[in-house]
């Protein structure tokens, strides 16, 4: 696989492999992260889809040393089989409702796909999602691939605040807003709990109805209640 | 708190607490926070014998005011806004002896936009992800550990100071710590720099640029005479270091700072070295800069020293 080094800053260096939004690629950057996150010379890893930034002591190493000590390592597990049982990502399925009183977008998600609100559903929770990277805020997981027929660009224009726990779309991407926050993509579905997500990990949406949500909406709430008096005593 | 130290009697536009940052959570999405003034926040640990990563209050365009609640040694760096404890004026960039009961009101002027107070041992708060670094945008750290900045009757506890007793120690005169008219900023060539023309890498050294108001601890966005020519498309989101100059397709820069997004799909057509970055975090809107490029070599240079004079270990 091609790849190379860029700088990146004074403390920090990338590795870019081949530039695509790609599962092989992917893998091969979680690969690295994983394997180059305890190398003694490296303080911090972060990847992303194609790319890895790789951030150092600069009292240690400077750029040509860490190119030269990390170039055989990096070589060497670049041309490892991509086989799958070297990848210690998890597998989780989250519940989520689609549902247009819970996401703003699904109405017209269906219309400009030309697909029923429940084909959307069923199409968006009838795949294995990758996790390729986290990042933009704490926790937000850019997940892929959507299937095809729901690939929709951004929002021209970001709303202001997208709801808590917000299903989402752009392009062959997908994702769960973990706090209320602004945001661009397109809204088709709503989950209430969902792991801490890391690259690498598998996903899978199971709908769910309006009532099971709702129902379960309370429960969380009454939950809360509780434990708010248990604080008080 | 029985300890506590300092009251915050007015918080000003934004006071926040800060430490060097948060660090090794970048990959979950989690940015770095700490200091936008680096320098400035480093001397005032180092003036008062803290550790480099003592947590300090980052009080953005003053109009600020606390109460001390015991006696304890202090430190303001930074912007030289005016100065009062109990309505005499001090100096900035020195140590100072506050007594129970003595009142700090830091003023605001032209001549900055952040300043640093630090006391001895520094601010006490529990961390979030092993730092007190107040990050709003990503509801972590401070001393709710929420993300929200300081307010009225914020109480704050100091851990036990290293230095008890009062030196005069302040920096050398020599070390040019004052913001200059037209700042020259360093960049170092990084990322796409390469896919940058010719004529767009001339164009960013040779033009003037003006701070825009679009800035907060985020990013700051400059403004050419004119937007860089020929940029190269938006990318798949990369990770984005601090200091990162992404150019989007108006080919105006914008400097991504502390509280900046882990990822990010812009071009870049390099990253501010460690001094420009201290000092852009200084230049209100409408101010004048020039970029210049710096080697890497240069920029490795300059941050290893400052990795040994401040004692910095990540």
């Amino acid at each position: 696989m091609k790849w190379q080094f860029q700088t990146a800053a004074p403390d920090a260096l990338m590795i870019a492999l081949e530039e695509r939004i790609d599962l092989s690629v992917n893998r091969k950057v979680q690969r690295l992260a994983q394997a180059l996150a305890t190398h003694g010379a490296v303080l911090e890893v972060v990847p992303s889809y194609h790319t890895l930034l790789l951030y150092y002591d600069v009292l240690e190493s400077n750029e040509k040393q860490l190119r030269h000590l990390l170039e055989p390592i990096i070589k060497s597990l670049l041309d490892e089989p991509d086989e799958a049982e070297t990848f210690a990502g998890q597998h989780h399925t989250i519940e989520v409702c689609y549902h247009s009183e819970l996401a703003a977008d699904l109405a017209a998600v269906a219309k400009q796909t030309q697909l029923s609100e429940q084909e959307v559903a069923q199409l968006h929770s009838g795949v294995t999602y990758h996790v390729y990277a986290l990042g933009f805020a704490p926790g937000f997981a850019y997940l892929g691939d959507v299937p095809e027929p729901l690939r929709l660009p951004r929002h021209d224009t970001p709303r202001q605040k997208v709801p808590k726990g917000s299903v989402a779309i752009a392009e062959q991407q997908t994702a769960i807003y973990p706090r209320t926050s602004p945001g661009g993509w397109q809204l088709i579905g709503r989950a209430l709990h969902w792991p801490e997500l890391q690259a690498g990990d598998q996903v899978t949406f199971k709908p769910i109805s309006l009532a099971d949500f709702r129902a379960q909406e309370q429960g969380q709430e009454q939950g809360q209640e509780r434990s708010k008096d248990d604080a008080h005593g | 708190m029985a300890d506590t130290v300092l009251r915050i009697q007015q918080s000003g536009l934004l006071a926040t607490l800060q430490d060097y940052g948060r660090f090794g959570q970048m990959a979950q999405g989690i940015t770095q926070g700490g200091p936008m003034d680096e320098r400035a926040f480093l001397w005032a640990n180092r003036l008062l014998g803290n550790s480099f990563n003592a947590a300090q209050i980052e009080v953005t365009l003053g109009q600020f005011k606390a109460q001390f609640c015991r006696d304890c040694l202090f430190a303001v760096t930074g912007a030289e806004f005016p100065l009062q404890l109990n309505g005499r004026p001090v100096k900035t960039w020195r140590v100072l002896q506050a007594r129970a009961g003595d009142t700090l009101t830091i003023g605001v002027n032209e001549r900055g936009l952040r300043c640093y107070l630090a006391v001895a041992g520094g601010f006490a708060a529990k961390t979030v992800y092993g730092s007190v670094a107040t990050v709003t945008r990503d509801g972590l750290g401070g001393l709710r550990q929420d993300g929200t900045p300081l307010q009225q009757g914020d109480e704050l506890g100091a851990r036990t100071p290293q230095q008890k007793t009062l030196e005069s120690r302040r920096p050398s005169s020599k070390l040019n710590l004052t913001l200059p008219q037209q700042p020259l900023l360093s960049v170092v060539p990084t990322a796409q720099w390469q896919k940058f023309s010719r004529d767009a890498r001339e164009q960013l050294v040779q033009q003037r640029y003006e701070v825009t108001p679009q800035q907060d601890r985020m990013g700051v966005r400059l403004k050419g005479e004119q937007g860089l020519a020929d940029i190269p498309q938006s990318m798949i989101s990369e990770p984005l270091p601090l200091g990162s100059i992404q150019v989007p397709a108006d080919g105006q820069p914008i400097v991504m700072m502390n509280d900046h997004q882990t990822l990010g799909g812009y071009p870049k057509i390099g990253v501010l070295s460690w001094t420009a970055r201290s000092v852009l975090a200084q230049l209100p809107a409408g101010r004048k800069v020039q970029f210049r490029w710096l080697e890497l070599d240069e920029a490795q240079r300059e941050l290893r020293q400052v990795y040994r004079f401040f004692n910095i270990r990540r």
